[in-house]
């Protein structure tokens, strides 16, 4: 907390090279905040790249004694939404675009693609994307930030201006949901199809 | 059993070790003795775990390295950009930036609404004009038995009454609008008129006043049968009515007189004993 006290100093001051640890500390979970929501890496970059210059740009905004960090995802996290605003593509769109194009989510990363993976590992993974589609995109988004990016519940609440007890509801109802989609038999995924060429 | 409730709502932070000791306690305990809880819990661990699985594109080492490099470049651009053109838009764009986007579309639409007020009034508003016009309109007041003489009076009957009988007969049933005809004024009028015929008959002596007598007559039976209506919705009586107008010839026999074929019958050429005109403001 010291350190991050000296940070806000330094930051206050304009220092450059401030700026440039406050990248190096923070570029990976802003890269996958922002990929989390809109999926697509090219974006996802932009959208990084765009939180760090509101954030150099809008310094005199940060509020002495709040936490860094929590300004930041919610400089990302605004970011990401006027993003997919801007294409036109609020989250549920975005999932109904993913669901027609007949892909889910990140099928086509490398590790997907990897020929060495099991025909069982690939199906697995193209179910979890599926299974994400089906959630609404408030528990979605609630999922992806305490999930895959180590938020805590309070810090989602601050993030999406909301309260820690809808986080937390939106959280459970969210696995409940997980749970119910991995559970079900013979969900088809979007794999299927290749694995017969396997 | 006890206590599930409070383990149902601390099971979120449980999943993801957010419990405070004291609530941890707790939750270990009551999982410990409940079994539909401890299963309750473990089926979503491992639904967790299953989402462990998912895998998000690692974009490579070489993106990292050169992530700095790219901002900083990105940044020097957008200096020599506004260097280059501090675009008054821009400038606008800051003075302005703090209003929500709803509020230009506020102050826009009320622009709009202003304008179109404005210019409505301006265009399309009637001019405020004074028309002279004799008003023998139903709100005109009766001519008294006193005021002016009898042709005048007469005249007057006989304006009123056309009215009267141009409000029924021009009353179309089939357009299925009851309140296009307000029966009860009508009758309301007809009931003076069939109170002031019987003095006016007896004013109308000259020789000369037969036919216009004769009209005042004509007028008083069929005034009579409209006062008599069912107040609000006798209208198939009304039928009845407009066809005793048709088959007398009222309106002919009023338009006849008012064209002056009667000179006695204080006829529109024979300008006699005007009544006093009323100055109206459209």
């Amino acid at each position: 907390m010291t350190e991050e006290k000296e940070l806000v100093e330094r930051l206050s001051r304009g220092d450059t090279a401030a700026f440039r640890e406050l990248v190096e500390t923070y570029k990976k979970k802003m890269y996958y905040i922002a990929l989390d929501m809109v999926r697509d890496p090219a974006d996802a970059e932009d959208i990084s790249q765009e939180v760090f210059l509101k954030a150099f740009r809008g310094f005199k905004t940060f509020k002495r004694g709040a936490k860094l960090s929590s300004w930041l995802y919610r400089i990302a996290y605004n970011a990401s939404i006027d993003h997919l605003r801007h294409k036109s593509l609020i989250p549920e769109a975005a999932e109904d675009a993913v669901l027609d194009s007949g892909r889910g989510g990140f099928s086509e990363t490398r590790s997907t693609a990897d020929p060495a993976l099991t025909a069982e590992t690939r199906l697995l993974r193209a179910r979890i994307e599926k299974a994400l589609t089906k959630v609404s995109s408030q528990e979605r988004t609630v999922f992806l930030l305490r999930h895959y990016n180590d938020l805590m519940l309070d810090e989602i609440a601050e993030t999406m201006q909301i309260s820690t007890g809808s986080v937390k509801s939106y959280l459970f109802r969210c696995i409940q949901k997980l749970r119910k989609e991995l559970a079900a038999p013979g969900t088809p995924g979007p794999l299927e199809v290749s694995d017969e060429g396997l | 059993m006890k206590g599930c409730k409070k383990c149902q709502v601390l099971l979120v932070e449980a999943l993801y070790g957010e419990l405070d000791p004291k609530e941890k306690d707790f939750f270990e305990k009551h999982a410990a003795s409940c079994p539909a809880c401890a299963a309750e819990f473990e089926a979503l661990t491992e639904t967790l775990r299953t989402m462990d699985e998912r895998v998000r594109p690692e974009p490579g080492r070489d993106f990292w390295d050169g992530y700095w490099d790219r901002l900083s470049r990105r940044m020097e651009e957008e200096r020599a950009i506004e260097a280059i053109s501090p675009a008054p838009q821009k400038n606008l764009g800051r003075t302005w930036g703090f209003l929500p986007r709803w509020a230009f579309q506020a102050v826009a639409a009320l622009a709009l609404i202003v304008a179109g007020i404005f210019f409505g009034r301006t265009i399309f508003s009637p001019r405020s004009v004074s028309v002279e016009a004799s008003l023998p309109a139903v709100g005109t007041p009766p001519v008294q038995a006193g005021e002016g003489g009898p042709v005048a009076r007469a005249r007057n009957y006989v304006d009123r009454s056309k009215l009267v009988l141009l409000a029924l007969v021009n009353y179309d049933a089939a357009s299925g609008d009851p309140y296009s005809l307000d029966l009860p004024l009508q009758k309301q009028i007809s009931q003076q008129l069939v109170n002031q015929a019987g003095a006016l008959k007896s004013d109308l002596k000259d020789p000369g006043q037969r036919r216009l007598r004769e009209l005042v007559t004509d007028l008083e039976t069929i005034l009579l049968q409209i006062a008599n209506l069912e107040a609000k919705n006798d209208f198939e009586a009304v039928d009845i009515v407009k066809q005793g107008v048709e088959s007398r010839g009222l309106l002919l026999k009023i338009n006849l007189s008012e064209m002056g074929g009667d000179p006695s019958a204080g006829g529109r050429g024979a300008a006699v004993e005007k009544p006093p005109a009323q100055k109206i403001k459209i």
